[in-house]
């Protein structure tokens, strides 16, 4: 499942078409920044003092063994779990103190590791889901005529968001009924539909074929590279991860073990350690 | 199948109507008796869907508010004097107010323990019913004054079978546009997965304790129903085994669809009816059909009626 050495793309250096000095690891440019983070569950450290800061436009990865906490850290920024001390920040806001919805409203999305879709309603529904924190009021009642509009231009943003990531064909078809491929890429489009500027993507290639991760690279390249979007991402498919990750931060029971580009963490000693366990023979 | 319900959908609104009117006259009373059972029990039903089948909160206390809509409906007549005509939709938005209150503590339960909670408040709604002896009669009941409508006096099966369909036919016309708006995709959301609907924006609290209170509202207006063709009222009008069979027509119907609990008001209405006419040695057994039905339907057929009809159609 780690192929530690994939062959990945040519990459145009650390730091984003923006400008920014991504080698130094301050929160200069950071759009997004965990400080100080600790989750436990019991006796249980999930977030061991885990930092992190992520550039405004950047593609950053997020890897490690399973357990490792990574998901742990999404669940944290969705604020399904509080963390027991620490400070996650986003453009300046304090997500800690807020309420689950509150987050999608800064401009947050994610998709989920077992994919969480409105089973029952059909992919353009789920993708309208996806556009509820950027429509003002979900009320119904109101001038009939204005909501209907509203609701239109939505349906039409819907659906050319399915043309792009090729489900149009699948439009009036309920979620339950796709395929594993098709519900990730439904994940997606969902996330996709609020227009975020901060996306966290946790295992999107997991159970993918070759192609489709070809084309989630190409992709996700295109969100970050010609929209500025800022994407965390967790995934062990190292394929995909070497190949569009800006920056790499690896996690190893709860802690942070190495950060730096997919060259710098490739050779680190600590992460082929955590990965492949230590050589006895050397 | 979003925006404003088409025409084309609202026709058979008014073909109800119309037979609202129209059947008075040519119908026995006691047809129109089980006709206005029935127009009461879809309005139970579809609200306890809103609650059940579309946000899938699984509570208990729908009856209960059945019961203050009812109540509340004659009270606010003959204590403060109030016509019918305020008094049905202020005790519609107390019921409303009431779920409104249940659901601000009981958003915070899923599950099994969402249905104990909203059960016990449905028996402690009835053992106020019942000790509250100066306001509801307590045991001994209500007498219902026949309520007037603009000086139409109701109170009687003809006379009430108009108004009834009306109103339910305002009611199925609400529950299309709610059911089609943001609102009502809302509510699937929060039944689907919390989770993507959280992720996505939509305040799951807020949205609960919303569909508490529409839900509440409905039996509210059920309730006020209750007064224009039943001349009596006691607290076993609000009782377990109506829980039990507004239930098994949201479940049997087919849940989180509109015409699935129409279908399974009309069907289970119509049955304790058949067992008191045509099967009387049965009505003993009454709860134990039920139960059996409930426990089958839910086995063999857990898209309800309605659903298991719907992919039948969409399989052929």
């Amino acid at each position: 499942m780690n192929q530690a050495a994939a062959p990945g793309r040519p990459k145009q250096g650390t730091a984003p078409s923006g400008g920014n000095t991504g080698h130094a690891v301050t929160s200069a440019g950071a759009i997004f920044s965990l400080r100080d983070v600790n989750v436990r569950f019991g006796g249980l450290m999930a977030l061991q003092n885990f930092s992190m800061d992520v550039q405004q436009g950047s593609i950053h990865a997020l890897i490690g063994p399973n357990g490792a906490g990574k998901s742990t850290v999404f669940n944290c920024v969705s604020r399904f779990y509080t963390p027991t001390s620490g400070e996650i920040l986003f453009d300046g806001h304090a997500l800690q103190k807020l309420r689950p919805h509150a987050i999608a409203g800064l401009g947050i999305a994610r998709t989920f590791q077992n994919i969480e879709l409105c089973r029952s309603l059909t992919v353009i529904e789920n993708v309208l889901i996806g556009m509820a924190p950027r429509i003002a009021s979900y009320f119904p009642f109101g001038p009939g005529r204005g909501r209907s509009a509203a609701e239109k231009n939505a349906i039409d943003e819907a659906e050319s968001l399915l043309t792009r990531l090729g489900l149009i064909s699948l439009r009036d078809v309920p979620a339950e009924e796709l395929d594993f491929g098709a519900q990730k890429k439904l994940d997606l489009a969902r996330a996709l539909a609020s227009r975020p500027r901060l996306l966290l993507l946790d295992e999107p290639a997991a159970g993918l074929r070759t192609q489709e991760i070809a084309a989630l690279d190409a992709l996700l390249v295109d969100l970050a590279r010609t929209q500025g979007l800022t994407i965390v991402l967790v995934e062990h498919v190292m394929q995909l991860v070497m190949g569009v990750a800006d920056r790499i931060t690896v996690l190893s029971f709860g802690q942070k073990i190495a950060e730096g580009t997919p060259a710098q963490v490739r050779c680190d000693a600590r992460v082929i350690e955590a990965y492949l366990g230590r050589d006895e023979n050397a | 199948m979003y925006g404003t319900p088409r025409l084309s959908r609202l026709a058979p609104l008014l073909a109800l109507i119309l037979l609202g009117f129209v059947l008075p006259l040519l119908l026995p009373q006691y047809f129109l008796f089980i006709g206005n059972l029935l127009m009461m029990y879809a309005v139970l039903a579809i609200g306890l869907d809103l609650l059940l089948g579309w946000a899938g909160q699984f509570a208990f206390a729908h009856i209960a508010f059945f019961g203050v809509g009812a109540y509340a409906t004659v009270l606010l007549q003959t204590r403060l004097g109030l016509p019918f005509v305020a008094a049905m939709p202020l005790s519609a938005a107390l019921a409303g107010l009431v779920g409104m209150l249940i659901a601000i503590p009981a958003a915070r339960l899923r599950a099994v323990y969402l249905a104990l909670a909203t059960f016990a408040f449905a028996e402690g709604a009835q053992w106020v019913f019942n000790a509250w002896d100066g306001v509801t009669g307590g045991a001994d009941g209500l007498r219902i004054k026949a309520p007037e409508l603009f000086g139409y006096a109701m109170g009687t099966d003809p006379r009430a079978f108009p108004f009834m369909a009306v109103v339910l036919a305002f009611v199925i016309a609400g529950t299309m546009y709610l059911t089609s708006s943001r609102l009502g995709r809302a509510f699937c959301a929060i039944r689907d997965s919390e989770h993507a609907a959280a992720a996505s924006g939509i305040d799951v609290r807020r949205t609960k304790i919303l569909v508490f209170a529409i839900s509440a509202a409905y039996a509210g207006i059920a309730g006020g129903l209750f007064t224009t063709f039943q001349s009596f009222m006691n607290p076993d009008s609000f009782g377990f085994t109506q829980i039990v069979l507004v239930l098994s027509m949201v479940v049997i119907g087919g849940m989180g669809t509109l015409p699935g609990a129409l279908l399974g008001a009309v069907i289970l209405g119509l049955l304790p009816e058949l067992m008191r006419t045509t099967m009387h040695s049965l009505l003993i057994w009454q709860e134990l059909v039920y139960g059996l039905i409930l426990i089958l339907a839910m086995m063999y057929m857990p898209r309800g009626l309605w659903g298991t009809f719907v992919r039948r159609r969409a399989g052929a």
